[in-house]
């Protein structure tokens, strides 16, 4: 019993302490809808020009010219295909009909927050994707989300009734795992933009930075809460280079008082899509073959676990499938891990373990092509080698984790990064960024 | 709207600390296994090796989940002296030795014959205001003799065919004892485990010891298999041999478990030790991922049980056949009892015999088709 009291307290601190900011952080939201009626003074500094805000009105054409110039493509009447333009020239009118004769004032209000809408993107709108956007009067973001929502439960009978009728067989399992994981983000995708497109008339969207920094370094703080392990505090170290079309990046997490340590390196290669360095002049899609190496100890535990791992990594600009998700992307990714596991003592264990890796999500851009840049996203993960591990379910441990993660550059030189997961185990991370010769 | 926010935020909360937890509470409940009184006689069972299924005056009916297991009654100064002792799913061959836990005197046992070969009874003349030990036991239950059991999990929706399995193991007379890794049934019903039980004792002439599996789990959080079945971790010899289950249903073990677990692997260090649960700590097919919820706990495990020198580790949940090893330790999954079987696989319904010895640990694993 005295492992009750020791152990379940620390997960129910941190459970406390989502709570709590949970609670905290709510009734600012509710506010939302009374507020939007008076604009606060932050409101107005923040979609100034001076944080790179607009102050044309969202619902003109115009709003999406912020920021970088886009390539326009063959279906913008009047220019070239091809040709570098900025994008406050004609677009075709938006989908959705707007009212588009609000006055030109850099005080014009933006859309009232719309209860009903947004109550309806959550009930039933989590089982019925489109129902929102329709009853706010989005006929064809309402399509495509009926359609997404039913491509993505199409897979998910593809690959899962197969799993089901094949007992998950060794043959078979991998193709079908990756099809059914691929109808859940497709689902968990069109769910999420069906909340999106409810809500974001009521903000000016951001849009992807139009350039990063070529090196950042962050250095920040962890802390877990998992029953199963000893370890609760870590320093993180990060660093993240940019180098045209390759991205490098190195974490190491290391826990002072425990002594478990991951290192984790490797990078990327953008095979698709505009350079991390400039995306000025794209929406931001973009897709990444990836190569990293991870090495875990676990000295408490006894054993090490070193590996490499290859993957895909794809994000898609929500906006090419409807206006109304402008600044919100969706990103997907698919890989292979394989590992080995060296143990202390007069232990021998010559296996190699592979594992699925697949993750998505659903982000949204900060900034709006001023200093401060950024993106936060609400994400599924598959592995269950990281420090959140996978949830423990009635299924057994079959479900990866799922985190909210952010990060954003404040000006040339700082930012910082926040994330929280829930799997088996809780964890939370802050850093703060430092970047070498930003050039905004 | 804040109080609904709350009200919210309070079940996210605590369904965020159950999920961290998830086996605590059935932990917590193993505790309370093998405890019963009625009658006058209070009773504990050793290790929880036994569940009460009842305690009336003058009888009990105890439903066995290890060939070998003691019982602690104490008798009020009032109580009638005389008392029927039933054990079901008790060894075929099983004796029941009752002595005063002061001085060691041994009371009178007399045999009731029964028809049921795992279904045991005897009249034990208790003595009033006294405490007695009553250990049910097989002759030479604590030699280091050789021996076979049977392993064997995930029976499952495949309840009503389990007969062609028992058959099949009754051709078999060196086996002593299935050993059942989780999934008895498909929802863990009170009625579905009755009927388990029902289907054993009218098929095996040899009773079976089980961990509970991710299915006994939904329903009430497998009370009904606690009742009627027992703990979910226990740990009990035979002949020498430590045999372990620990529930691994939720693909972790709680604390709780791990602590026990580290008790029973430091009492057989230097012995020939089996442990069994049911979700693998590692799945051999990576790709699947079949196994713990997180690959680091479920290394620690293994890691653990290898230095501890475990001789065999016994799984389900996969509804198939694989030999391998973790961390060294040999390793079978055997979910052969029928549940959707993995197809492709050539293998279908299945058993193993499993030979081991006190002195030489693990001898020999068989695979055994049903069908």
């Amino acid at each position: 019993m005295a492992m009750l009291s020791g152990l379940a307290p620390r997960a129910k601190v941190v459970s406390g302490m989502l709570l709590g900011a949970w609670i905290s952080l709510a009734p600012r939201a509710w506010a939302q809808e009374v507020e939007s009626t008076r604009p606060s003074a932050f409101d107005l500094l923040s979609r100034g020009p001076e944080l790179g805000g607009t102050d044309l009105p969202r619902d003109l054409p115009g709003r999406v010219t912020v920021g970088p110039a886009k390539r326009v493509t063959g279906w913008e009447a009047g220019a070239a295909a091809g040709a570098d333009v900025p994008l406050s020239l004609p677009v075709p009118p938006p989908a959705v009909p707007g009212p588009s004769s609000e006055p030109l004032s850099p005080l014009a209000r933006r859309e009232e927050f719309r209860v009903l809408p947004a109550a309806v993107s959550v009930v039933p709108g989590l089982l019925f994707h489109g129902l929102a956007p329709l009853v706010a009067g989005d006929g064809p973001t309402a399509g495509r989300l009926f359609a997404m929502e039913g491509t993505g439960l199409g897979l998910i009978a593809l690959g899962g009734v197969p799993i089901v009728l094949t007992g998950a067989s060794r043959r078979t399992i991998a193709p079908l795992y990756a099809v059914t994981l691929a109808g859940f983000s497709v689902f968990g995708v069109s769910a999420l933009a069906s909340l999106y497109s409810v809500v974001s008339p009521t903000f000016d969207p951001g849009v992807p930075a139009a350039s990063l920094p070529p090196l950042e370094l962050e250095m920040g703080y962890q802390y877990v809460s998992d029953t199963s392990f000893d370890y609760d505090h870590f320093v993180t170290l990060g660093g993240r280079a940019r180098l045209d079309t390759m991205t490098l990046e190195a974490t190491a997490r290391f826990a002072p008082d425990e002594g478990n340590t991951q290192v984790r390196l490797g990078g990327a290669y953008r095979l698709l899509g505009a350079p991390a360095r400039r995306l000025g002049g794209s929406d931001g899609s973009s897709l990444d073959a990836e190569l990293f190496g991870l090495f875990h100890r676990f000295p408490t535990e006894g054993f090490t676990v070193g590996g490499g791992e290859v993957g895909l990594r794809g994000r898609y600009a929500m906006a090419r499938v409807s206006p109304a998700l402008a600044g919100s992307f969706a990103e997907a990714s698919i890989g292979m891990a394989l590992q080995g596991y060296s143990y202390m003592g007069p232990v021998d264990d010559g296996n190699l373990h592979e594992q699925l890796l697949f993750t998505f999500g659903y982000g949204v851009w900060l900034g709006r092509g001023g200093p401060l840049r950024g993106e936060a996203m609400l994400y599924y993960d598959h592995r269950k080698d990281g420090f959140a591990g996978g949830l423990r379910t009635f299924g057994g441990g079959v479900v990866g984790n799922f985190g909210l993660r952010g990060r954003v550059l404040l000006d040339e030189r700082w930012g910082v990064a926040a994330e929280m997961q829930a799997g088996g185990a809780l964890v939370g991370r802050l850093s703060l960024i430092y970047a070498l010769d930003g050039d905004a | 709207m804040k109080r609904v926010g709350l009200v919210v935020g309070l079940v996210a909360g605590l369904m965020l600390g159950a999920c961290l937890r998830p086996a605590e509470e059935r932990a917590v409940r193993d505790a309370k296994v093998g405890l019963g009184e009625g009658g006058g006689l209070s009773l504990v069972v050793e290790g929880g090796l036994a569940s009460v299924r009842g305690v009336a005056p003058g009888e009990v009916v105890l439903w066995g989940n290890a060939p070998v297991f003691t019982a602690r009654a104490t008798l009020d100064a009032d109580a009638r002296p005389d008392w029927l002792v039933t054990v079901r799913n008790a060894m075929p061959d099983a004796q029941l030795v009752a002595e005063l836990e002061d001085g060691g005197e041994v009371l009178a046992v007399e045999p009731v014959a029964q028809v049921v070969p795992t279904v045991k009874m005897w009249r034990v003349a208790l003595r009033a205001g006294a405490v007695a030990r009553l250990r049910v036991a097989p002759p030479g239950w604590d030699s280091s003799a050789p021996f076979r059991f049977a392993a064997l999990a995930d029976v499952q929706e495949a309840l009503p065919r389990v007969g062609d399995i028992y058959a099949r193991l009754t051709r078999d007379d060196s086996l002593r004892f299935i050993l059942f890794a989780g999934d008895l049934t498909e929802n863990g019903t009170r009625e579905q485990l009755m009927e388990f039980q029902e289907r054993l004792e009218a098929g095996s002439r040899i009773p079976l010891y089980a961990t509970l599996g991710n299915h006994e789990t939904f329903t009430g959080d497998a009370r009904e298999y606690t009742s009627l079945v027992g703990r979910g971790s226990q740990s009990f010899v035979f002949q020498g041999v430590r045999f372990t289950v620990v529930d691994s249903s939720n693909g972790t073990l709680d604390p709780i478990v791990e602590e026990q677990l580290e008790g029973w692997l430091e009492a057989s260090r230097q012995g020939t030790h089996v442990v069994a649960m049911h979700v693998p700590p590692q799945d051999p097919v990576g790709l699947r991922g079949g196994g713990f919820a997180n690959r680091g706990e479920s290394a620690a495990l293994v890691g653990k049980l290898a230095r501890a020198g475990v001789d065999l580790t016994l799984y389900g949940h996969i509804h198939s056949y694989y030999s391998f090893t973790n961390a060294g330790i040999p390793a079978f999954i055997s979910g052969g009892g029928g549940a959707i079987p993995e197809t492709f696989d050539g293998v279908g319904r299945h058993y193993l015999a499993v030979d081991v010895s006190a002195d030489e640990g693990l001898r020999e694993v068989s695979l055994i088709r049903v069908d």
